[in-house]
């Protein structure tokens, strides 16, 4: 009985625990953008609105699928258009948190029943799947080839096996990093503050070191906002991260993950990076109050921006020095289980495509993943007041171009997790040097069973 | 077992040889075995399931390996699988120790007859435990917030000690983590005293006072021996409480932890749902579910003699 006591206790405390996870991480969803005014109502087709589902489609219809989702996405609204044209398809749609919907899912696949006919995959879940074909259609078989094209390489990479005969998802939205910057901080430290002149400022690290010395002595503020969102920035742009194709952790046999990481701290002991957590209190605050100068994050983070400094008219974007990295972003995977993976398909690259990725950015302002989209009229032209009428979506996707594939492998997320509590321990006196060596030995630990 | 009798059910009608005393067993456990059923499927097949992938090497999707005692070799020699016991254990003490000497206390303090609007005052006291430990877990968060300026670190450079970094520092952790534990489950222990405290004969007070007993002689003497079986259940619910800590170090750390706020909970989920190592993860909970039982053990056996050596002292 106490065994029982013990797994009840233990559900219960995993689910409060998943709960937890959606106050902290729900802006990470890469989906977490502001942008939330589309309406619901809509008399033309039948929709069933009954807590996370929705239903669009005719009572009629001959196919019914089911979609997972997570994140505000706008998609059932979207489907509406798709349902005029299809009346035989219907779709229920199920929109929940994403820690619990990628905890469903996974179970769902692992018990190899219950998973839905199409589901979302956030980037840093791919990982996890690398193993499993076997739970998912190969897109390529249906006839996925067509559409690689109309997409950034680097992203449909990331949905592919390491081979690259398998196809696990089509991908959704991005989240190019750019580096938004406090106009007000950098004027008062002397430095110029106009965007292009932030750009040709601070083109490299080097130059964002100097940058960063000159505000912190001008102002007192840090450059950035903690270590977790610095590294980041660095780490992508290296050509190799963790593992490499063959899942061998290589952080030790290459330097670049080590060479990231001694800038990092040596960031941290000049005082360049400050220490507010990432999605805590005080760092929302300080994007209100200007307590760091820059934030190096991808561009799902103005809704946060906007979230938590409304009032804020200091913010500008620049490009990131030495390139960008990506974070966030899904793919639409179609588990093996679904009987009706060509109606799927068929549907995802109605979604998907060019099109529908414009009216997902108009929409919910999910970042096109089709590059073709960046040259379209609605999208060049789009302005944002807040950040003082800056063309902010082709800032982002400048970033979005410069993005270069990198193998991340399954225990990537762990590996991450790692070093950045490293970088924490750095900020805390502990020698950088000390600190790498206890990395390799808790990374070793913790990824060899 | 219950299966097996809704099958012989269909049978009733026709041979009618069942007894009223029969029917009467089978109807008892009829009604019984919804509760059985749902145990079967979501007790008992997990915790079987559990102890089989203890010996498994599983990540959740691909095929399962017999790897023998392997996991439970890779968890005893990982250091921070025992780093996680000490937290557990530290934590543990430092939570509901001062918690159960506090609660007895406060008990004494409700049920004595110095005190206007006890209700009021239960109800206070007994209103943290309503709280979601989530919510708990993000107000103490702000509270022991690592900047200078949060609430504890602002107390605390009133008395001039420097701001303490809570989330990633050894002890800090550790404090910040059982003064959550502490402030919630108070409450529920309180209650617990009190109603046990209420089934004490007030006579018994009224003749000690006769023959000259202190207030302190009222509670180490009457009160506690008299209040053992309330004891021995809260010492025990608490302990096995403590050693199942997860949603506070879990949201106050963040997700996945780090070694000064390490649980054995946090630490298998980790295992289980950050890396997806099933089998390690399984075999964690077996070897929890061992600790469980030695530590309440020791605790029944230590809990029982201080009663018993209590009553010796008092004759």
């Amino acid at each position: 009985m106490k065994k029982l006591g013990y797994i009840t206790m233990l559900s219960l405390f995993t689910f409060l625990g998943a709960c937890s996870d959606n106050s902290e991480n729900s802006s990470s969803d890469g989906n977490g953008d502001s942008n939330t005014n589309s309406g619901n109502e809509d008399a033309t087709v039948n929709e069933e609105n009954e807590g996370e589902e929705t239903v669009v489609g005719g009572e009629s219809a001959e196919v019914e699928l089911s979609f997972w989702l997570f994140g505000a996405t706008g998609y059932p609204e979207l489907a509406k258009e798709y349902m005029e044209e299809n009346p035989e398809i219907s779709i229920t749609f199920q929109e929940i948190e994403m820690e619990d919907h990628h905890n469903n899912l996974f179970t769902a696949l692992s018990a190899g029943s219950g998973a839905p006919d199409m589901a979302a995959v956030e980037v840093s879940e791919m990982g996890r799947y690398q193993d499993a074909q076997d739970r998912f259609h190969n897109l390529y078989d249906l006839g996925a080839k067509e559409i690689k094209g109309d997409y950034l390489e680097w992203v449909w990479e990331i949905g592919e096996n390491v081979d690259g005969d398998f196809l696990f998802g089509i991908p959704t939205d991005i989240g190019p990093t750019v580096m938004f910057y406090r106009s007000d901080v950098f004027e008062e430290a002397g430095l110029p503050s106009e965007p292009e002149d932030v750009e040709a400022l601070i083109q490299t690290w080097d130059d964002f070191e100097e940058a960063a010395a000159t505000i912190l002595e001008e102002t007192g503020v840090p450059m950035v906002d903690n270590p977790e969102l610095m590294f980041n920035a660095l780490r992508d742009q290296q050509p190799q991260q963790y593992f490499d194709e063959n899942d061998e952790l290589i952080i030790e046999s290459t330097s670049d993950t080590k060479e990231s990481f001694m800038k990092n701290a040596d960031f941290i002991e000049k005082g360049y990076v400050g220490s507010m957590e990432l999605w805590s209190p005080e760092w929302g605050a300080g994007m209100a109050e200007g307590n760091y100068a820059t934030l190096l994050a991808p561009a799902w983070m103005q809704g946060q921006i906007k979230d938590n400094a409304p009032d804020a008219t200091e913010w500008r974007i620049a490009t990131l020095p030495e390139g960008a990295g990506n974070w966030g972003g899904s793919w639409i995977t179609i588990p093996a289980e679904s009987e009706h993976a060509e109606e799927a398909y068929d549907f995802l690259t109605w979604l998907l495509s060019p099109e529908g990725q414009l009216k997902a950015f108009e929409n919910m302002g999910l970042f096109p993943s089709a590059p073709e989209v960046y040259e379209m009229e609605e999208f060049v032209n789009y302005t944002d007041d807040y950040f003082g009428g800056q063309h902010t979506a082709e800032i982002f996707a400048e970033a979005a171009l410069q993005v270069e594939h990198v193998y991340k492998g399954e225990h990537y997320p762990a590996v991450n997790q790692e070093i950045q509590d490293g970088l924490y321990n750095v900020q805390e006196g502990v020698d950088k040097e000390e600190e790498w060596a206890d990395i390799l030995e808790r990374v070793d630990q913790r990824i060899s069973r | 077992m219950s299966l097996e009798l809704e099958k012989s059910v269909p049978q009733t009608p026709k041979k009618r040889t069942f007894s009223q005393k029969k029917k009467n067993i089978v109807s008892g456990y009829l009604f019984i075995s919804p509760f059985y059923l749902l145990f079967l499927i979501f007790g008992l097949f997990p915790i079987g399931f559990s102890f089989y992938l203890a010996f498994f090497s599983w990540n959740g999707l691909g095929a399962m390996d017999f790897v023998g005692l392997n996991n439970f070799v890779i968890i005893f020699n990982d250091p921070l699988f025992w780093k996680s016991v000490y937290n557990t254990i530290v934590i543990g003490v430092m939570g509901t120790a001062p918690q159960l000497i506090v609660g007895i206390l406060l008990a004494f303090a409700l049920n004595s007859v110095l005190i206007k609007s006890k209700s009021l005052f239960r109800v206070a006291i007994f209103l943290p435990y309503v709280t979601s430990i989530v919510a708990v877990a993000i107000v103490f968060s702000v509270l022991f917030s690592n900047q200078e300026f949060g609430l504890v670190n602002s107390i605390l450079s009133i008395f001039g000690i420097e701001p303490i970094t809570w989330t990633r520092s050894e002890w800090g952790t550790k404090v910040a983590i059982s003064a959550m534990v502490f402030w919630r489950w108070l409450g529920y222990n309180t209650i617990i005293y009190l109603a046990g405290m209420q089934a004490i004969p007030n006579d018994l007070y009224e003749a000690s006072k006769i023959d000259g007993a202190t207030l302190r002689q009222q509670i180490w003497h009457i009160t506690i021996p008299l209040l053992k079986p309330f004891i021995l259940f809260t010492v025990f619910t608490s302990t096995i409480g403590a050693l199942q800590l997860f949603a506070e170090p879990h949201i106050f750390q963040g997700r996945g932890g780090r070694p000064e706020g390490i649980t054995v909970v946090v630490y298998l989920y980790r295992e289980a749902f950050d890396s997806n190592f099933f089998g390690t993860a399984s075999a964690t909970a077996i070897a929890l579910f061992f600790l469980i039982i030695i530590i309440s053990a020791l605790n029944m056996y230590f809990t029982n003699r201080l009663g018993n050596s209590s009553k010796v002292g008092s004759k």
